[in-house]
């Protein structure tokens, strides 16, 4: 893992179904920031997101996680990252104790190492309580909760999110919210989309918009609204991706 | 024929189309079957109707004695009713708690009682509808042999898929009531599986037990010869019923519509004063915190094969549906049991069940990941990974069959070692194929995995078929030492080595 590295590094990156779905894209995350992908419904954010964590393939193009080349190294790639789904990756017949578990022993966490967190994890995401009920019983926001209990148990230092915040209540978003500042703050990188623009515009140091597959703005929040002459990021977002259809 | 919209017939329209459209949707689950479906249908309908017009005509030759006829008539009453109660209690779990439709149909301005009819109506129909297209050729038949009491045979399919309905929606509230509704759907698709099997094996107890062909016979002069099970024995009116006998009709349809009004105003009831949910609260069980318990493994491999054992462990309809599929290789091995040499034969259909347990298992853990995704996107070896899922798929055959294995070591140890080993490369090569083959479905899909991927199924099937064979071939060459069984056994080895070469070239590449 190289220090001096960006968090993620993406050049010319392509990848088709039929029509492209990502379009020479170009994009670098440094290290310690949250950064908010954006982009209307078929932009191209989730095959992005798909592509850097090594789920798919890209067609052309170099992805770089934290200065390794998924491509050549995938397993050193993925050692430092997590990626939360909106779907949340969950087995229903396992208990959370059991989904920690199984995750701890995917990345290689020593037990010692292990214990202590998924302990902490459960307790402040308030699923202590339920640690020995089947997940295929949780409500949504415990899905949501469990999985990114699963994304952080190996302490990653990039957190991807696809949509973190879909379905879940007041509460679990301010708990998932407050979860993605302090990793920041403890000098993570966070990466996440959102069809919330509230939350990236309360949230992001940096915001990327994306439209059929290629990155059309990019820049804090100040610099978007000052393209545009001012306005909320909803006023940005829409102005810069206007005509755009789902 | 057209209904007012929001009318009961209007309803009940709409809840027959779903049935069509759930009933027979295609591979890819987006459009209801279209017209060559519908023609091989209509076609295999036509040629029911010859047969069931030959049958007619050779009854009808022998005088159609109707006081003995009815007795079989019964008995396959019975068991019908007893197939459709089983599909009755998957339709009404469907129907009530997966397809999420009745809050907004409870919402509307629908009277409540009508929406609940017509949900009872639909089930009934969907559970008449397959007996309507195989018994129906035979009540058309014997109308045109000059027997047109035959069609009280529709009556009485119309009576009885209502009655088990009603049971079906019935059971299906009271067990949730006691469980709750998802375990409500598991214990349903259970017993709808086993009552299935369990008829099967019983049609085949006949073969199972028969040293001649009197069998049948015998019992029936059996039952004749006690009173209570003479030919004027009140037990046979379902059977008289379906030869239109004019008041056991009248009574099953009277059974049939009280049953139905009782139903529906039971379900109602049960509905509208929100049982349901009463059911769903207050059985979460929690722990205090301090009573979180972890067990991490000390490596992957173990990790895996424990989480891949706990998914299959906890899903008793899974299991269920893997052990029907032993069940139903019984009937196929029971002429290799019946020869009288046990050795051979034992060893082989141990082969052939050991190698199928495995293929179901590896389809499971292998392609039926629930949570792929976290798997690639984990840093974990990707062998080390499919390494360990192949040894939680094959490991419960292989300790399943040690038991039996030592018994036969120990009382042919030839026999038994060469059994040993041909168990042990039958239950790699299903794990094998399937893992090379195979392709990622949904665990729903089990059932269907054989339609879905042919290639994988047939080549599974060959080489078990192969293994099996060889067993068998090598043990009979050990104690016979014929030629041609040296010949066929090495060209079995070759065409089972051949079925796993051949899978391997196939396999499929993942991302």
């Amino acid at each position: 893992m190289l220090i001096d590295s960006p968090a993620l590094r993406i050049a010319a990156l392509r990848k088709s179904f039929g029509r492209p779905a990502v379009d020479g894209l170009d994009l670098t995350v440094r290290r310690g920031e949250l950064y908010a992908l954006l982009g209307p419904n078929g932009a191209g954010k989730t095959t992005t997101l798909r592509m850097v964590t090594g789920l798919l393939a890209p067609d052309t193009g170099t992805v770089e996680v934290l200065g390794i080349d998924i491509a050549r190294d995938p397993a050193g790639a993925k050692r430092g990252m997590a990626y939360l789904p909106d779907d949340p990756l969950l087995y229903g017949k396992l208990k959370p104790t059991e989904y920690l578990e199984f995750v701890a022993g995917l990345w290689g966490i020593r037990a010692e190492d292990a214990e202590p967190r998924a302990r902490h994890l459960l307790d402040w995401l308030d699923l202590a309580p339920h640690a020995h009920e089947l997940t295929e019983g949780f409500s949504r926001g415990m899905k949501q909760k469990l999985a990114l209990a699963g994304a952080l148990i190996h302490e990653p230092e990039l957190l991807i999110l696809d949509e973190p915040l879909t379905g879940l209540d007041a509460a679990a978003a301010r708990q998932v919210k407050d979860l993605l500042v302090s990793h920041v703050e403890k000098g993570g990188t966070v990466i996440l989309t959102t069809h919330i623009l509230e939350v990236a515009e309360r949230l992001a140091q940096r915001i990327g918009i994306i439209r059929q597959g290629r990155l059309i703005a990019e820049g804090t929040l100040a610099e978007l609204r000052a393209r545009t002459h001012g306005g909320s990021l909803e006023d940005v977002f829409l102005h810069l991706t206007e005509g755009q259809a789902g | 024929m057209s209904a007012a919209p929001g009318s009961t017939l209007w309803l009940l329209r709409h809840e027959l189309r779903l049935a069509w459209h759930g009933a027979a949707l295609n591979k890819n689950r987006t459009r209801r079957p279209g017209g060559a479906t519908i023609a091989i249908w209509g076609v295999g309908w036509v040629a029911l109707h010859l047969v069931a017009f030959m049958l007619m005509r050779e009854l009808d030759r022998d005088g159609m004695d109707a006081a003995h006829l009815a007795i079989p008539l019964t008995v396959m009453v019975i068991t019908c009713a007893t197939f459709m109660l089983s599909s009755a209690l998957r339709s009404a779990v469907l129907s009530l708690f997966e397809r999420g439709d009745l809050d907004l149909l409870l919402s509307s301005p629908l009277p409540s009682r009508s929406i609940f009819a017509v949900r009872l109506l639909g089930i009934a129909a969907a559970v008449a509808t397959p007996y309507v297209f195989l018994a129906g050729p035979f009540a058309n038949a014997a109308l045109l042999v000059g027997h047109p009491g035959w069609l009280g045979l529709y009556v009485m399919i119309g009576t009885c898929a209502m009655v088990m309905a009603c049971a079906g929606m019935l059971l299906t509230l009271a067990l949730v009531r006691v469980l709750g509704a998802r375990r409500t759907r598991v214990v349903a698709q259970v017993v709808a599986a086993v009552a299935g099997a369990l008829l099967f094996l019983l049609t085949q107890a006949y073969n199972l037990t028969r040293h001649g062909d009197s069998a049948g016979p015998g019992i029936l002069a059996l039952l004749a010869s006690h009173r209570a099970f003479g030919t004027d024995s009140a037990l046979w009116l379902p059977g008289h019923a379906v030869l239109g006998a004019p008041l056991p009709l009248l009574a099953a349809v009277l059974l049939a519509g009280v049953a139905f009004a009782l139903t529906v105003h039971r379900t109602h009831g049960f509905f509208v004063h929100g049982l349901q949910q009463a059911a769903g609260t207050g059985r979460a069980r929690t722990r205090p915190a301090g009573a979180l318990r972890f067990r991490f493994r000390r490596n992957l491999f173990d990790t895996i094969v424990i989480k891949e054992w706990r998914l299959i462990a906890r899903d008793p309809n899974l299991i269920a549906q893997v052990l029907l599929q032993l069940i139903y290789l019984v009937p196929m091995l029971l002429p290799v049991l019946r020869d009288g040499k046990t050795g051979p034969a034992i060893g082989a259909a141990l082969t052939l069940l050991c190698s199928s347990l495995a293929g179901s298992l590896t389809w499971i853990v292998v392609l039926a990941e629930d949570a792929s995704d976290l798997l690639l996107s984990a840093p974990a070896p990707r062998r080390t990974i499919q390494l360990a899922k192949l040894a939680a798929a094959t490991m419960p055959p292989l300790l399943l069959v040690a038991l039996p294995l030592c018994w036969l070591i120990a009382h042919a140890p030839l026999t038994g070692m060469l059994f040993a080993f041909t168990v042990c490369a039958a239950v790699l090569s299903a794990g094998l194929i399937v893992l090379w083959t195979g392709r990622p479905a949904p665990r729903s899909d089990f059932k269907t995995r054989g339609k879905e991927n042919f290639l994988c199924s047939m080549l599974e099937m060959i080489g078990s078929l192969c293994w099996a064979g060889l067993g068998w071939l090598l043990t009979s060459l050990s104690t016979q030492g014929a030629t041609w069984m040296a010949v066929a056994a090495a060209v079995v080895l070759a065409l089972g080595l051949g079925v796993l070469l051949l899978a391997w070239m196939l396999r499929r590449h993942p991302v």
